[in-house]
Parts: structure tokens; C-alpha cells; sequence
């Protein structure tokens, strides 16, 4: 469909800086696509540490990508979120409860199968209760969500009595969740939690970026009052977003207890959260809302989980991995806005 | 021909059919008044600018227009039936397209999502997947954008990109796309330098040729629309103090009116002083 005088013209807008040489051709494409800066340090990375330990890109492998996946299943819901501009505090701890409304399930008779499915519905169901606090009442989100963290935190604890119980199992549910990740029975099952987080990335960039409802997200954190003024349901679009960080997070629980056999009422240390936050605004996500790729976000959280496994094959303790990651983040938000101030020069000449 | 004595066909006007009557609309955001009782009509075809100073009301009576607010109490006629919009997409699907002042454009999308925001074509993959039909909705704006003779280089160019008057021309060009039958603007010269207001106007008198569209202008000040309009209210502290056909009146006169003060008593007394 694209016509060939709007390829020329389309990577960057027409200036003359970015269309002489090979150096300006590398800059249009960062600048082009928000993903390749952080990727380029991602395999920076990668490499490093592959020079250190001959490890790190073939034993490590499934460790890696299991840990991308728990940080990258948050940091995609976190990014949708990002993208309307608001947030989710609590993400950790719907991870971590909607194992038990699963296991409770199972309990009163439900297969573990249809419980499953149910609490997701049930962790969509708390994002839904999140979202609706912030647009009905115009509680920041922050706040919302930092009030459901706590409360979950509490119900999980309470309810649970503290005491991590057997996972449910219903093979080959078990498997095809996250079972295979932590026992490598070879083939696609050690990668499942990878596998599920690649699903959640190319669906949801597709409705990001090719359905109307991506349109409406953007358009909500990019501009609120001209999307209402348009007649868009500002409101629906958030709560939306809400209900698919809500079920994300959810999924990654379950793959979590499917994975270790057990579930267990202290996972989801708050934590995660903020791996996911970071994974997103790493991989280019605005706080401020309109723009972000949930690409970058899965390359973020691959960042993460390289430097939080990768950084102790080389000899750090765990106390020193979150010096660099700390670091990491910081470097990464000054980068992300220090390119968007080029990305705007540049469109204005 | 009546064209090079009467280019815009005024004469015809009086007998077109009324396209939009309020009535007694009012509107209060808590303790304030923002509309206390707006009466007015518009015709087919015809060109109204609504005239006030700051917070006499106009953004209000015009949200409520489009569908943004709904007011407390009063009646709106559309076409000869009773009108209740439930939001500004219900406006829109009955033919009332309006350019805010702020122009209501997202930044972080391209121009041509932009133009269909809120009534994006989608075509459906594999026969029930519904996604957004770029390639169409691409094809649709260039078009479109040829049509009105606005030049734009590349409508795949985010919105940020844009220069303020291409940002203009993209607000307006969207409110065309589909024939509206009233079009509402927003304070159209507001923040647009002489070449681009000129844009603007010309396309205000090309729909005045047609008479197919109803045209509302919000301006804060009627000089600079004097011009290209058939008709002027004067909305002061909630109310339309003066209605005045632009053929029977004179800037001079409405000089002479503004300057009397503009409650009920003070318009009234400086329209007879000045018939008489």
C-alpha cells in the first residue's frame, strides 16, 4: 500500500541533515524507531558478558529468558499503561494473587484448567476495580493502585494464612504455562514463559498499533482532551488498559507457580513492579504518555534480566547488580529524553 | 446571472429552511453561570458568527452544540427535530463537525489517523479480526487534502511534525471529510499569521457559494469576519443581546453598539437611536 515517494520520505521527516550518509542514515533509523537504541545496548550487553563467561549465551540461555519473561510480561502491561498515561503499583501482587484464586478454585472442585481461566478473569477484574478508582473518582493512579497493592498484599497473606501451598495440576496445562521452564525437559515447554510473553508482545503491538482501540490508547495519553472533544471514551480506553495489566500480571503468576510447584503467598515482591516500570521506560516508554513500543519494553526487560543474572556470572554480588541496574535505568530515561529533544529538532527543520 | 450582484445568493437565504434552533439553553458548572438563556436560529447554508468577550459564553453554548456538554435545561432543534447529544461522536454522526480552538489533534499519530480518529475504517482479517485499514485511510487524506488544495508533503508525518498553520489546515480539513451540515470553528484566525487566516476565509466563502453547509464562527472580535458572514450575535454575560444581519448593519453601527455597553437595555436604546 505504500506508495514509493512516501517511502522515501517516510523515516524521517524531510530535512537535509538526514538524508547525506551513512552516519546520518544510522541516526534516522534510531531515530525512526525508539526500539534500536536500546537494542544496540541490549546486545552490547549480551556480548560483554559473553566475553566474560562463555556461559552466558548458551547455559544461561533458558534462566535468561525465563527471568525476560517475568519482567517483560509486566513491563508490556506497564507500557499500555504508560501509553494512557497512567500507571500500575500493584501489579506484583495481582501476580501473586491470582494464583490463589486459582488454587481456592480448584479447591471448592473447579479442574484446574477452568480455574485458571477464571482467575484471570479475576485478575483482569482487579485492574478493571483499578481503573475505574482512577477514572471514576480521578484518583491518580499511583495512589489507586498503591492502595490495591497493600490490600492484596494483605487478602493473599490473610487468606493464605502465610503458607505456600502445591501448586494444582492438570498436565498438560501445567507444561504448556511454565512447568517445562523450570525443569528443561528439552524442546519449545523451556521456553514457555518466553513463548507466552513473545504471544502478549505481537498481539498487543498489533492492537496497538493496527486496531482502533490502539489508536484511542494513544490518543488518551497523548492528547486527553482533544480525544474527548473527538468523542472518543477516554474513560473506556484507560479501564481497558487497566483490565490487560491486571491480566498480564496475572498470567505471569501462574506461570510462575506452574514453573516452581508451588504458590506461594510472598511472591511478587513489590520489586517486580518496578523491574517492569524500569523494563518500559528502558525500552522507551513516556511516563508522560502517547509514545512507547512494547518491543522496547521486552528489550528492556531482556536488559534487566541480563544484567541481573549476567552480573553475578562475572563476579558481583547481588548488592552490586542493583548499583549497575539503578545506573542503567537512569542512563537509559536521560538517554530516552536527550533523543526525543533530536527527534523534534530535526522535524522542525 | 444574479451571481455578480449577489455572488453568495443572499436573497435565497430567507427562504431557506431552518437547520438549528435553541431555546432558552441554559448552563451552570457549580456556582457559576456560564449560559444563562440562549435563543437563536440558523439556516441552511448560512455563515453566523457568534461575537463575545471573554466568558461571555461562547466556548460553552458551542461545547454544548457539539455534544461536550450537555446543558441544564432548554431545547435544541436540528433539522426541524428535537436533538439530545450524548457526546461529541453523536454530533458528528449527525452532521455536526467542529474545529476546536485548541484543534483537538493527537501529536503522537499521523496525520492521516488524525483525519479518521474516532471513525477509523478497518477492514476485518481473515474476515473478523478488525484492523485499522492504513493503507485506505492513507489514500482517503491524500485525496481529500488535494481536494481542498491544501499541500502537504507527507500525510504518514506525525502530527508534532507540523508546522501551526498545516496543523490548522489539518483540524479544518478534517471537519470537511464528510459533507457536515453545520461546521462550528472555534476562534479560526486565533494564533494563524495573515497568509494562513486568508486560507481560512477563503474556504469560509467557498462553502457560502455552495450553501449546503451552516457555518457557526466563534470570534472574539466580528471584524475580522465581517466579511464572510451573513448574520452576527452578540452573546454577552449568558445571553444573545444582538442579532443583526451583516446586509443591514454597518461595522461603524456595530462600533457605535459595542461601545454603548452590551446589556439588553443599552443595545436596545442604541439600535433605535440609530434607525431613527
Amino acid at each position: 500500500m505504500v506508495t514509493k515517494e512516501e517511502k522515501i520520505t517516510a523515516g524521517a521527516p524531510p530535512s537535509p541533515k538526514a538524508e547525506t550518509g551513512p552516519v546520518a542514515g544510522v541516526f534516522r533509523v534510531l531515530l525512526r524507531f525508539p526500539e534500536s537504541s536500546i537494542a544496540i545496548v541490549a546486545i552490547v550487553i549480551a556480548i560483554v558478558f559473553q566475553l566474560k563467561n562463555a556461559g552466558f549465551l548458551t547455559a544461561l540461555v533458558p534462566v535468561l529468558l525465563s527471568a525476560t519473561a517475568l519482567y517483560g510480561l509486566i513491563a508490556i502491561g506497564e507500557s499500555m499503561l504508560m501509553i494512557t498515561g497512567e500507571i500500575d503499583l500493584s501489579a506484583a501482587k495481582v501476580y501473586s494473587t491470582t494464583p490463589f484464586i486459582a488454587y481456592y478454585l480448584t479447591q471448592a472442585g473447579v479442574p484446574f484448567g477452568l480455574a485458571a481461566l477464571l482467575a484471570l478473569a479475576g485478575a483482569a477484574l482487579i485492574g478493571m476495580v483499578n481503573g475505574i478508582i482512577t477514572v471514576r473518582f480521578g484518583v491518580p493512579s499511583l495512589i489507586a493502585t498503591l492502595g490495591m497493592l497493600f490490600l492484596l498484599n494483605g487478602l493473599t497473606l490473610t487468606v493464605s494464612h502465610s503458607e505456600p501451598v502445591v501448586t494444582p495440576s492438570a498436565e498438560p496445562i501445567n507444561t504448556f504455562l511454565g512447568e517445562g521452564q523450570q525443569q528443561p525437559i528439552g524442546g519449545l515447554a523451556t521456553y514457555s514463559g518466553f513463548i507466552w510473553l513473545m504471544i502478549a508482545m505481537v498481539v498487543l503491538t498489533i492492537v496497538l498499533r493496527r486496531t482502533r482501540f490502539g489508536m484511542h490508547t494513544i490518543s488518551v495519553g497523548s492528547n486527553l482532551l482533544a480525544a474527548r472533544e473527538i468523542g472518543i471514551r477516554a474513560e473506556r480506553v484507560k479501564i481497558a488498559n487497566f483490565m490487560i495489566m491486571g491480566f498480564l500480571a496475572g498470567l505471569n503468576g501462574l506461570i510462575e507457580i506452574t514453573a516452581s510447584g508451588s504458590t506461594d503467598p510472598s511472591m511478587g515482591d513489590n520489586s517486580l513492579t518496578l523491574y517492569g516500570i524500569a523494563a518500559a521506560v528502558i525500552g522507551g516508554t513516556s511516563l508522560f504518555g502517547g509514545s512507547g513500543t512494547l518491543v522496547g519494553a521486552v528489550i528492556g526487560a531482556f536488559v534487566i534480566s541480563s544484567l541481573l543474572n549476567g552480573l553475578p556470572l562475572v563476579g558481583a554480588q547481588q548488592t552490586e547488580s542493583d548499583i549497575i541496574v539503578g545506573i542503567a535505568i537512569v542512563i537509559a530515561i536521560i538517554l530516552n529524553i536527550v533523543v526525543n529533544r533530536w527527534r523534534e529538532r530535526i522535524a522542525r527543520l | 446571472m444574479t451571481q455578480t450582484t449577489d455572488p453568495f445568493n443572499t436573497a435565497a437565504l430567507e427562504s431557506a429552511p431552518i437547520l438549528l434552533r435553541t431555546e432558552h439553553i441554559s448552563k451552570s458548572f457549580g456556582a457559576v453561570t456560564a449560559l444563562r438563556d440562549v435563543s437563536m436560529y440558523l439556516r441552511k447554508g448560512e455563515v453566523l458568527a457568534l461575537v463575545g468577550d471573554n466568558g461571555a459564553g461562547k466556548s460553552t453554548f458551542i461545547k454544548i452544540l457539539c455534544g461536550f456538554h450537555q446543558p441544564d435545561s432548554g431545547t435544541i432543534e436540528f433539522e426541524g427535530k428535537p436533538l439530545h447529544l450524548k457526546n461529541p461522536l453523536d454530533a458528528r454522526q449527525h452532521g455536526i463537525e467542529t474545529v476546536y480552538q485548541d484543534l483537538a489533534l493527537v501529536n503522537d499519530l499521523t496525520v492521516y489517523h488524525n483525519m479518521f480518529l474516532g471513525r477509523e475504517r478497518i477492514f476485518r482479517l481473515a474476515g473478523f479480526i478488525p484492523l485499522t485499514d492504513n493503507g485506505g485511510m492513507r489514500r482517503m487524506t491524500r485525496e481529500h487534502l488535494n481536494r481542498l488544495g491544501i499541500n502537504l508533503p507527507n500525510v504518514s508525518s506525525l502530527v508534532r511534525q507540523l508546522s501551526g498553520g498545516q496543523r490548522q489546515s489539518i483540524a479544518v480539513a478534517r471537519s470537511l471529510q464528510t459533507a457536515p451540515k453545520l461546521l462550528i470553528l472555534d476562534e479560526p484566525l486565533a494564533a494563524l499569521g495573515v497568509r494562513e487566516g486568508g486560507l481560512v476565509l477563503e474556504l469560509i466563502q467557498n462553502l457560502r457559494r455552495q450553501r449546503e453547509t451552516s457555518i457557526i464562527l466563534i470570534v472574539h472580535n466580528y471584524n475580522q469576519v465581517f466579511e464572510v458572514c451573513d448574520r452576527i450575535n452578540f452573546l454577552h454575560a449568558g445571553e444573545i443581546v444582538l442579532d443583526k444581519s451583516t446586509s443591514d448593519t454597518s461595522e461603524e453601527e456595530l462600533v457605535r453598539i459595542v461601545k454603548s455597553g452590551l446589556g439588553r437595555a443599552a443595545v436596545a436604546e442604541a439600535v433605535a437611536s440609530t434607525t431613527i
